[in-house]
């Protein structure tokens, strides 16, 4: 029982540990550690296999909760958009990797770009899907009213704290290419908290059980996932390069955690 | 049968798999629009009730696992029925 317990909890610590390495690279790259042993190459090596196993474990496992959904469950259409999301982010990690592993550059834009733009409409519509499966199925996702006042009160919000962090990535004199999609991803980040705004408020009612503990993994990992992408153009527009590290952390975390989410979902549609 | 008996039935066996607000707050939805308003509930509103929860479980759980938490509900209900 209590190796069970402990084998479960194995990818936590696992992915505990991963964030604690690239967050320890941030706050002490020059330590002996990160200068001898765990050299930026290695941990850029690092980040590209465990991003590539994260989204190929989440993408597999979202599209297995798909198929055990019968024919016709609103929700089925729902992992399937989510897989497909998954997916697209993994085959841009994928055409990514060998230039990290093998030249150490992590070149921007690039062909990994055209998959990562198309995971956006995925995972928004997978997300409208299910919110659309939970009004029709009778659980109550709030009156009318009360989610127009989320997402205005959200997409408030976030324009307030957007707006400062976007406005030195567009005055900057990079390439037009490169500045668009700087800008991009993170305008397509909040559009995508709007649905998650709601289904955070879903989540919190499911709370205490173990459909609560999937939405808290996957909502879990996608507003971090929006915050890796503000991070990433904040950075990459002011030359912060050296605080990649964060970006990294960030990301890792977030594919971990929308794979445990999964994972989680999964068992829970087994018989 | 007796509403609130019935309803702490179904949020006991519920509960685990969503929770016990979003229990409480299905049920008491589906009861308003099944007009389950009184002290007592009929067998069929009971079992028109576990249709409409089995429903929404079906987004969660799907099919199966949703109709073996239903029947455990179902078990559930006759016990607090047989205890009477």
């Amino acid at each position: 029982m209590r190796g069970s317990r402990g084998l479960r909890a194995l990818p936590w610590v696992v992915l505990g540990l991963a964030v604690a390495l690239y967050v320890g690279w941030a706050a002490s790259s020059s330590s002996g550690l990160y200068a001898r042993a765990l050299t930026p190459h290695r941990m850029l090596v690092l980040a590209a296999v465990l991003k590539l196993v994260y989204l190929l474990a989440a993408a597999a496992w979202a599209f297995q909760c798909r198929d055990r959904l019968e024919a016709g469950n609103p929700a089925r259409l729902a992992w399937f958009l989510l897989s497909l999301g998954l997916l697209a982010t993994f085959v841009g990690q994928l055409s990514l990797a060998p230039l990290q592993l093998v030249r150490n550059v992590t070149p921007f834009p690039s062909v990994a770009d055209i998959y990562y733009l198309l995971s956006y409409p995925l995972f928004i519509a997978a997300f409208l899907v299910l919110l659309k499966a939970y009004r029709e199925t009778g659980f109550p996702i709030g009156s009318a009213a009360e989610r127009v006042g989320i997402v205005t009160g959200v997409g408030v919000v976030a324009a307030i704290v957007a707006a400062p962090i976007l406005g030195p990535v567009v005055t900057t004199d990079t390439p037009l290419l490169e500045r668009i999609l700087t800008v991009a991803y993170p305008i397509l980040d909040l559009v995508l908290l709007l649905p998650l705004a709601l289904l955070l408020r879903v989540a919190l009612r499911l709370r205490g059980s173990h459909a609560g503990e999937v939405w808290l993994l996957l909502l879990g990992g996608f507003v971090f996932l929006c915050a890796g992408d503000i991070a990433f153009a904040y950075f990459q527009s002011l030359g912060q390069q050296h605080l990649d590290p964060f970006v990294h952390a960030t990301y890792v975390l977030s594919y971990g955690l929308i794979a445990g989410g999964a994972h989680r979902q999964l068992e829970l549609l087994k018989p | 049968m007796i509403t609130t008996e019935a309803v702490e039935a179904m949020v006991k066996v519920i509960a685990p798999y969503i929770g016990d607000v979003m229990a409480r707050s299905a049920i008491e939805a589906h009861c308003q629009k099944l007009g389950i308003v009184g002290g007592t509930a009929t067998h069929e509103q009971v079992e028109a009730l576990l249709g409409k929860l089995g429903g929404g479980l079906n987004v969660f759980l799907g099919r199966d696992k949703a109709a073996s938490v239903i029947a455990e509900a179902r078990g559930a209900l006759a016990t607090v029925e047989g205890s009477r």
